[in-house]
């Protein structure tokens, strides 16, 4: 039942808890542990240590915590002394709000009488620890202080059990975690997936968001289905109605691992966003080819399509990679080290990471391409070599800005499952979870959400996600447990969760326990998605993801832009029929060789005609003017005026900041900064919300209703303050409940972020409300 | 704290200031009353801050309410002196934009003619700081004129040669009237002759601030020893001093501190009696000249707080500095000679380095940004670092006030300028009071206006002498630093960003007599309070423009801010506000202003609700006797 007595590590000395240790090792039902840890199933604690206490961060309200401090083959967990009881009927949460999980941690380091040490899975201590600082891979840094009255042998043990359990010893082993995650997966598979956003896996999935754009003139071929066409692309792709699959089976070979033009979105213009990789050169094009390829890169605009090349003005991985490890480097104020930036240099140093430019080009060129997509009649397709990295970036920037859809939680989850889980972003090697592939490491999932970030700080209330769910899928990308970021593409996903029938050795590392009937295993349980928020959030927690966002109408996607009255869009779809540029570096450009097809000798047919001429000049100007929208400086958000602007953000230097609340969380020294939460102290005019509930429900319950319908009248000025007319009559308590919940919906809007100032967090609370 | 009867220094009240009739306006004649003031009333929804490219909705209702705007509207004794036809504008952000210039004796007006959307330039002529004549005619025959002006933006115009060579540019007599006081003329404060319904002036009074404070207690008394203006013509006439010490000795005290500037009292801590006093430096000169009055008067500030038997002398200064000091008579206080005193250097520079560093900054910000080596340019200027020092300055002395129990003492050289910044900042920390609008008013009042920040040589009010080196941005770096404050504590503070901006904008406008001259001395002299309208007058009349919706009075609590670098943002709505492209996309004045709209109304309601449950549990008490009953707490607004 329980494979703990399996990984044998030596603990130098056994305690005198030993007892209560074995008397932990709860079954696979129990769930509650005997010391007030809730285990999860197959869960062991390895060691605890009482009177430990927690430094809280200045978001926790600062001060400090007292409890236990337990750790397991899968986490650090600590359990606050006057926690309440936990309720053993509900779900079990993978990490509660005070723990670890022992994969992010990233370096031990504890804290003696006057020294610090880096603890590695061999050191030895020779003082005992006051202070226990654990940093994170996704830069939290957690430190638990020691009480006098810990036992001495606790506090040794417990540094050298998470030492020893939380990295591997040698880079591409197992991780205890994955271990013990494993153990988990008959708790983990049965999960239920969220129905409220696409998954984008299955053809219906896709057909629902062509549905969504109004992206008419696109199928959904499954010429994928069993990976052959394509090993990194998904299953299901979006493809011109006009080309059959068995055309579109010739297309591949004409691009880099035969990632060929997909349709990404429809902007409600009418314009195509596509996503593909660099041409093959090196290939025969034959005649049907050529017209298959004119088609399916011009989607249903004939005229006019525009070439976006991502390679060369937005950061290689690798220099995405040297800036984030810049980045943390400066940001973590590692004690252990003692090297830190000085504070007059911290400008320069942080310019120096080059992090911030990056993000800057990355929303620049995203802005760009919203832009161009405004102009309608066309189709822009985005080329990178590979087709996997910035392409995700921009893609799902552009979405981000034009589409209010993608800035709900649910949208944005569909966002990043349509570009980037099954659109084959490499989580796996990106992440390198392992260590074992540090060529390949890129962190460039984090810089699209910092790119994200810089847009949700330019306007908190166009976003119904709030950058808690940002910051929660920041820390969750460095969990290695999630199917979402534990694979390079679809395929490989497939490949874990169904049995292919064959022997799999799994490319990257990822070892399944060996099991003596191979053949006969059932396919593994599937890891969850990153989705699955309630593993790791309470409800609590999460209910800070979302935010509510004034309604404002969707604009209705307009069929194929006729009713486009733009001029500067119908100048530039004036072209040439067949034109296409190339757009680079902000200019617009037409290379005789952009479509190696079109620059080979003896091309002949149908397309001929529009080829010798060359392409109008006057289209060039037309897509400028779409780009000048960028550089007007217009009013402030006037949403009524253009409901298709997209949310451009300001790229000067000024006003790109720093995700404070992501990379300071562990500069311990400043801790602080003040924006504290804290559900005990109220805003007064949350006080004021909840005083005219009460008494409502308290007139309601008093038996004259009638009364209660007059409520929104009274409130005057037009401004209603329930959603809708409170019923009648209540026949149960439970709908005069109903009506409270949405108002306080509206109330959180009211004074919750949507008010922000442009870059700050305009809390509720000063730091000072919660040391009362 | 407003006693009507009370007789502050500063003269008599008005009594015109409360005009019968102004109740008796229609609201809207009294809203158009209240707002032209401002440099910036009515952009401030559409745009933000920044007023000077006015864009006009087209077909929103709004509309025939701004194009008012658009139009040059004269304050009352405003008179306007030149208009130009054809005038160029190089807008650094739009380009040459052609119109026509009015200049009043209060500003200049500048509307461009034939564009849409319309664009106006609205510029009080307090905030030139000079204006030069740019090269000689060129080809077209164009004149060019320069304008630097003090709120970090230069602006150019041009225009025809004149053909009557008579007549004087429009620039020429601008410059008469930009500079009143060097060309004999009288600031405009002193013609502008708005009521309004508040008066500003009734906001501070010396006695009932002391009084808040808990002061005359058994430890401090209120002296009138100054009176006169005699021990010290830069201080105010009421100050709080320590009880044992006779006004005779005060006297002496004054001649070993330069200035005369003795040791007073600016804040005490309500519980316990550790003070915040301010002085200026002591002249000991280059032999170590002591006072043993001095030491005694210090001595007695240590012993009036029983809780500790320490004090900390903070010295603004560089050490360096400090020392240099003693060249010309002053210096520091020694160890030796002050016992259980310690002395603390700052490392807060002086007002001329703080005037290149704004310059500098300036140059970074205005009209171009350069993105790729933004942060390394502003690393440059070192105004963060500048802010920085300040802050933490002001945090050490906030710390020792409120954890150590110890009483300070705080000075630099003569004690105006970084004293006055560390004073009232830790005073900000310390006491929420200070973070109310009123209450911040006051701080102002007191500390910067009643204890001699000279205001009129650091601003350089209507003189033309631009170069002189006493103009310092001394009091901008205060304001920046609340700014920093309210964003680490943007629940902490009653006003908003809007507040701080119309304060540093009427620093230089000379619309109002608050920042005129130098000491409350001179401003009685002046009759200010008689002859000018207070700045408080117009914020204090509209305060929902300046309220911030988040506020939660935390009065008892202190402020503890980072002064990390890291922490420390610079502080874009004001230095970089005249960028168009630096506009917040979100008008989040606008949308707190609807906020503060939306919690007076619930606040309504929850009164309407009280008073029906309370009729209606009178009425069916009887016969509900058993439901349960929920206690109703008050709940209080700031609004």
């Amino acid at each position: 039942m329980l494979t703990g007595s399996k990984s044998t590590f030596k603990v130098r000395q056994m305690g005198p808890d030993i007892k209560e240790r074995m008397l932990s090792q709860s079954g696979m039902n129990a769930r509650s542990d005997v010391l007030g840890l809730p285990c999860l199933p197959g869960e062991v604690v390895l060691q605890r240590a009482v009177m430990v206490r927690k430094k809280l961060t200045a978001r926790e309200g600062r001060g400090w915590l007292s409890g236990t401090l337990f750790c397991t083959r899968f986490r650090v967990a600590f359990v606050p002394q006057d926690a309440p009881k936990p309720d053993d009927n509900a779900d079990p949460v993978l990490l509660g709000d005070h723990d670890v999980a022992l994969a992010s941690i990233e370096k031990v380091v504890v804290v003696g009488p006057n020294r610090t040490k880096l603890v590695t899975p061999n050191s030895s201590l020779k003082f005992t620890p006051e202070e226990l600082v654990l940093y994170c891979r996704d830069l939290r840094v957690i430190c638990f202080l020691f009480d006098r009255l810990t036992p001495d042998a606790q506090v040794l043990e417990i540094t050298h059990t998470i030492a020893k359990t939380y990295q591997p010893l040698k880079p591409g082993s197992v991780s205890a975690f994955q271990n013990a995650a494993l153990e988990m997966k008959q708790f983990l598979s049965n999960r239920q997936r969220d129905a409220h956003m696409n998954w984008h896996e299955s053809a219906a999935d896709w057909e629902r968001e062509l549905e969504r754009c109004g992206a008419t003139g696109w199928r959904v071929s499954s010429v994928n289905d069993r990976f052959e066409m394509s090993t990194s692309l998904p299953r299901y792709m979006a493809v011109p109605q006009k080309v059959l699959d068995t055309e579109l089976k010739k297309i591949f070979a004409h691009f880099n691992d035969g990632r060929i033009p997909r349709w990404c979105w429809r902007h409600p213009r009418g314009s195509d966003l596509l996503r593909m990789a660099s041409f093959q050169n090196n290939i025969y094009h034959e005649k049907d080819d050529i017209r298959n390829l004119e088609m399916i890169l011009f989607g249903c605009h004939g005229s006019l399509c525009v070439v976006v090349e991502l390679g060369d003005e937005l950061p290689s991985p690798p220099d995405v990679q040297l800036a984030h490890g810049r980045l943390r480097a400066l940001c973590l104020g590692d004690i252990s080290t003692s090297v830190t930036v000085p504070d007059d240099k911290w400008l320069s140093t942080l310019e120096g990471t080059r992090w911030l430019d990056y993000t800057r080009s990355c929303l620049k060129k995203a802005s760009e391409v919203a832009c161009l997509l405004r102009g309608g009649h066309m189709t822009v397709a985005l080329q990178e070599a590979e087709d996997r990295d910035m392409s995700c970036v921009v893609s799902s920037l552009v979405q981000v800005m034009c589409d209010p859809y993608c800035r709900s939680r649910h949208g944005f989850q569909s966002l990043l499952q349509k570009e980037w889980v099954t659109a084959g972003h490499r989580f796996y090697s990106r992440s390198n979870y392992h260590r074992d592939n540090d060529k390949e490491e890129a962190p460039i999932f984090l810089l699209f959400l910092d790119c994200v970030w810089q847009l949700w700080s330019q306007y908190p209330s166009r976003f119904q996600f709030t950058d808690d769910f940002l910051l929660a899928l920041h820390d969750s990308a460095h969990l290695p447990l999630f199917s979402s970021f534990l694979a390079n593409s679809q395929r490989e996903r497939c490949r874990r969760t169904q049995n292919v029938g064959q022997c799999y050795t799994p490319v990257n590392g990822w070892r399944e326990p060996h099991s003596p009937d191979g053949a006969a295993e059932p396919p593994d349980p599937p890891l969850p998605p990153v989705w699955d928020w309630s593993l790791q959030y309470s409800k609590r927690r999460q209910a800070g993801f979302t935010q509510p966002v004034p309604q404002t109408p969707a604009p209705r996607p307009l069929l194929n832009g006729n009713l486009n009255a733009e001029t500067d869009a119908r100048r530039a779809s004036d072209a040439t029929p067949g034109s296409v540029f190339l757009f680079s570096r902000g200019v617009f450009s037409c290379p005789a060789n952009l479509l190696p097809w079109r620059g080979a000798a003896g091309i002949s047919g149908v397309y001929r005609k529009s080829h010798r001429r060359a392409p109008s000049s006057e289209s060039v100007p037309g897509l400028e003017r779409l780009l000048s929208v960028r550089s007007l400086a217009r009013a402030p958000s006037d949403p009524d005026r253009d409901p298709y602007r997209p949310l451009l953000p300001l790229l000067m230097g000024p006003c790109l900041g720093l995700w404070r609340e992501c990379y300071h969380r562990g500069a311990l020294h400043a801790q602080a900064f003040s924006h504290p939460l804290s559900a005990e102290h109220s805003h007064p005019l949350e006080l004021l919300a909840r005083e005219v509930r009460g008494l409502h429900r308290r007139l309601t319950a008093e038996g004259r209703p009638s009364r209660g319908a007059d409520i929104n009248r009274n409130a005057g000025n037009g401004t209603f303050l329930f959603s809708g007319p409170p019923p009648k009559a209540p026949a149960s308590p439970a709908a005069a409940e109903e009506t409270p919940k949405e108002n306080a919906n509206k109330h959180t809007f009211l004074f919750g972020r949507a008010a922000d100032t442009r870059s700050g967090r305009s809390d509720s609370k000063t730091s000072d409300s919660d040391a009362s | 704290m407003e006693k009507t009867g009370s007789v502050d220094s500063l003269g008599s009240k008005q009594s015109s200031s409360r005009h019968p009739s102004v109740d008796s306006l229609s609201s809207s004649e009294r809203s158009t009353q209240v707002k032209p003031p401002s440099m910036m009333s009515d952009s401030a929804t559409s745009s933000e801050f920044s007023p000077e490219i006015r864009v006009k909705p087209k077909t929103t209702a709004k509309n025939f309410r701004d194009s008012d705007k658009e139009e040059l509207q004269l304050l009352p004794n405003e008179v306007v002196q030149d208009t130009a036809q054809d005038v160029t504008y190089f807008c650094p952000f739009t380009g040459a934009l052609c119109g026509i210039v009015t200049v009043s004796n209060y500003r200049l007006f500048f509307k461009c003619t034939g564009r849409e959307p319309s664009f106006v330039l609205d510029l009080p002529l307090g905030v030139v700081s000079r204006v030069e004549k740019i090269g000689g005619a060129s080809s077209r025959g164009d004149v060019s004129y320069g304008l630097v002006c003090k709120d970090m933006r230069n602006l150019r115009f041009a225009h025809k040669q004149m053909d009557d060579t008579l007549k004087k540019s429009i620039f020429e007599v601008l410059m008469k009237f930009a500079f009143p006081v060097s060309n004999g003329l009288q600031i405009f404060a002193f013609e502008y002759g708005q009521v309004f319904p508040e008066n500003g002036w009734k906001v501070y009074d010396a006695i009932s601030e002391y009084k808040r404070q808990g002061i005359p207690n058994e430890s401090w008394r209120i002296t009138k020893v100054n009176d006169h203006y005699e021990l010290c013509d830069t201080y105010p006439s009421t100050m709080a001093v320590p009880v044992n010490i006779p006004d005779e000795e005060l006297k002496r005290v004054a001649a070993f501190r330069a200035k005369g500037r003795i040791p007073v009292l600016s804040w005490i801590h309500p519980e316990s009696q550790a003070t915040v006093t301010r002085c200026s430096q002591p002249m000991v000169g280059v032999n170590g000249k002591r006072s043993k009055e001095d030491e005694k008067y210090l001595q007695a500030i240590m012993d009036a707080n029983a809780q500790s038997h320490k004090l900390f002398i903070f010295d603004a200064r560089p050490s360096v500095n400090a020392a240099a000091n003693k060249m010309k008579g002053g210096g520091y206080e020694s160890e030796d000679a002050y016992q259980n005193a310690e002395l603390v250097f700052l490392d807060i520079h002086n007002i001329h380095v703080m005037r290149e560093s704004l310059r500098k900054l300036k140059d970074i910000v205005y009209p171009n940004i350069e993105d790729s080596h933004w942060l390394s340019n502003l690393e440059s200027t070192h105004w963060l670092e500048h802010i920085k020092l300040i802050l933490a300055g002001a945090l050490r002395i906030a710390d020792k006030v409120e954890s150590g129990k110890t009483s300070v003492v705080v000075h630099c050289s003569d004690g105006w300028d970084r004293t006055a910044q560390l004073t009232s900042l830790a005073m900000l920390m310390l006491d929420g009071y200070y973070r109310t609008i009123r209450g911040f008013q006051v701080l102002l009042e007191k500390e910067w206006l009643s204890f001699g920040h000279r205001f009129q040589l650091r601003v350089g009010h209507g003189d033309k002498n631009h170069t002189d080196a006493d103009r310092s941005p001394v009091f901008i770096q205060f304001v920046d630093c609340v700014w920093q404050l309210t964003r680490q504590f943007p629940a902490a503070f009653e006003f908003n960003e809007y507040f701080l901006v119309t304060i540093l904008d009427h620093l230089y406008s000379c619309l109002f007599g608050t920042f005129l001259c130098n000491s409350e001395q001179q401003r009685l002299k002046e009759e200010i309070p008689k002859r000018t309208v207070s700045l408080w007058s117009y914020i204090n009349s509209q305060l929902e423009e300046f309220t911030n919706p988040l506020y939660v009075n935390f009065s008892n609590h202190v402020l503890f801010p980072v002064v990390s670098l890291r922490h420390l943002e610079l502080w874009v709505g004001y230095y970089i506000r005249w960028n168009p492209r630096m506009r917040p996309q979100e008008p989040v004045h606008q949308r707190h202003k609807e906020l503060l709209a939306k919690r007076a109304e619930l606040q309504k309601r929850v009164d309407e609700l009280q008073r029906e449950v309370t009729n209606r549990s009178a009425s069916s008490s009887s016969e509900r006797a058993g439901s349960p009953t929920r206690s109703i707490t008050p709940v209080q607004t700031f609004v």
